[in-house]
């Protein structure tokens, strides 16, 4: 029971190595298009941190519908909320690149412009750095505090603590549900500050929640690969496939909802955002996105048999990782540049960040057991059997 | 036409699923099993299959093409409209139409395939051979002629693995 995850030597050589990647990506990027480079360790930022707070979503939701399947798999997202201090202070530095990026920012453009004029008095670079500020204080408080609970449980047992978290994880989704929001308007829908859609935000953090399970699912396939979780079986596998599908269809569903209704009503406006995504090269992401993250999980996880095979849940789960990445590419990059790149700044920014992702999972990750001892569910999760 | 049953009566659903597993390693052929509540693990020692779900996927193809055909079918072909500057192949806008009849196609034609299936019809006569399988007792039921051992056979496996009581009956 007192099992620890073992990273290697090698492993850590490995995030040492990405994060030296990304430095090195950065200040190619620095020297030869900071606009770029802007763009790209918002993405990617945005990436990791939809990750991890998707992971702590499921996490605080398994408390509070009281699941018992996913008792033994908790420290997984535990350890992935380990990554939002690193995200806070990446998006503090991005402070710097707030010209880089969004037209709102600058002085002389606003004033020449109604529309953001109009806007000014919520979208303005004070108040814009005090929200984020607002923001990460809140999710790195309430996330370490739900850490802390778990940790404690492992000494006490009792359901008291099952209960405190019970209710924290209520006052975490609440207050999930409020700043995601607004986080995913300031930090992504400004980038276009003249364009706005207000199923953007549950876009986003459906999207957050979706991939955030898949993460969740593929590490704990991994370590069950690598001799980890003994008690996994096949019944685990088909209820993160079954998550994994329904949010499929939400994301899929929202999807749809936001470019159905721009579509319909053919507003010059609105249908900038879309028209902007169609040309130049862009399209191939517009589909690829619908393709990646709705028809293929949609389809693949259908059949309770493929549900249930762990290697095609391991593909789904790493198809996934990429969706997330095309969603937001498709959502910052048309905004910044004029026609797709990849290259050396988007590699590096992206494996230094992951390098960094996976440092600080598998630091919080190796701190505690790897299955939580006194879980009232532990039990339940083990011998977890469904039809 | 009638012929003779054995009726095994239980009373949990432990005993139940021994009774089962004992039925089936002698290879007695159980016909059919009554409970006072859905009891999926039954299903699975029966080793039932079900193609319901495969069912249900092929009338929802269907319904899309179906949809989708018929709506351009009308908006293009029979009667072009112009909405707004739009193209007569709106498809976005019939995707919407389309996911709520394929929906609606599917709830419905699950329920007559399953009614066919069943043989359920509105006005049919319930069939129950024990009337204590709607209170709390598990029955399992052997039709004589087919289940490949006579009653003494079947009594002492029943009662081996928990039956509460096991008699013929004739309907």
């Amino acid at each position: 029971m007192d099992t620890k995850v073992i990273f290697t030597k090698k492993f850590y050589f490995i995030t040492y190595g990405l994060m030296g990647l990304g430095v090195i990506g950065l200040v190619y990027g620095f020297l030869t298009d900071t606009h770029r480079t802007w763009a790209n360790l918002l993405l990617n930022n945005y990436y990791f941190l939809s990750l991890a707070l998707g992971a702590a979503f499921f996490f605080s939701l398994q408390y509070i519908t009281q699941s018992g399947w996913s008792a033994m798999f908790r420290r997984i997202p535990e350890a992935l909320m380990a990554y939002i201090p690193y995200a806070a202070i990446i998006m503090l530095v991005m402070f710097f690149g707030l010209h880089d990026i969004y037209h709102w920012s600058h002085e002389d453009a606003v004033a020449h412009d109604e529309l953001l004029l109009h806007k000014s008095p919520y979208l303005n670079i004070p108040f814009f750095m005090i929200r984020m500020v607002i923001f990460f204080a809140a999710w790195i408080l309430l996330t370490r505090y739900l850490r802390k609970l778990s940790l404690q449980e492992d000494n006490l047992g009792g359901q008291v603590m099952f209960e405190k978290m019970e209710f924290w994880s209520k006052i975490f989704i609440f207050v999930l549900a409020l700043t995601f929001s607004m986080a995913s308007f300031d930090w992504i829908m400004s980038i276009d500050a003249h364009w706005y859609s207000t199923i953007f935000a549950f876009k986003n953090f459906a999207a957050a929640f979706y991939h955030g399970t898949s993460l969740v699912a593929l590490i704990a396939i991994i370590l069950h690969k690598k001799g980890y979780f003994k008690d996994m079986n096949e019944y685990h596998l088909l209820d993160f496939s079954r998550y994994m599908f329904g949010l499929s269809i939400i994301w899929g569903y929202l999807y749809f909802s936001q470019f159905a209704l721009i579509w319909f009503g053919n507003i010059p406006e609105e249908t900038i955002y879309y028209a902007k995504r169609w040309d130049n090269g862009w399209m191939v992401f517009f589909y690829a996105n619908f393709i990646i993250n709705w028809f293929i999980p949609f389809i693949g996880l259908l059949p309770q048999k493929l549900d249930k095979s762990i290697n095609f849940v391991y593909f789904i789960c790493i198809l996934l990782l990429v969706g997330l990445y095309t969603d937001i590419f498709e959502q910052i990059m048309p905004d910044v540049a004029t026609r797709p790149q990849f290259g050396l700044i988007e590699i590096g920014v992206f494996a230094g960040l992951a390098g960094l992702f996976l440092f600080a999972f598998s630091k919080a990750l190796v701190k505690a057991p790897l299955i939580a001892k006194n879980h009232p569910y532990l039990e339940e999760s083990i011998h977890h059997h469904i039809h | 036409m009638n012929t003779t049953h054995i009726i095994g009566v239980f009373d949990s659903k432990s005993d139940l699923l021994a009774g089962i597993e004992g039925a089936r390693s002698k290879n007695f052929i159980i016909d059919e099993i009554y409970t006072p509540y859905p009891v999926m693990e039954a299903i699975d020692a029966l080793k039932r299959k079900s193609r319901f779900t495969i069912a249900a996927f092929v009338i929802g193809f269907l319904a899309v093409v179906g949809v989708l055909s018929f709506l351009y079918w009308t908006s293009v072909i029979d009667w072009p409209i112009n909405y707004g500057g739009k193209p007569t192949n709106a498809f976005p806008s019939f995707i919407i139409i389309t996911l709520v009849l394929t929906i609606l196609s599917v709830t419905l034609g699950s329920l007559f395939i399953f009614s066919l299936r069943a043989r359920i019809y509105p006005g049919k006569k319930y069939f129950l051979p024990d009337e204590r399988s709607t209170d709390d007792k598990f029955i399992m039921l052997f039709d004589k002629n087919t289940s490949g051992a006579g009653f003494e056979a079947i009594s002492s496996v029943l009662k081996a693995s928990g039956a509460s009581e096991v008699y013929e009956k004739e309907f």
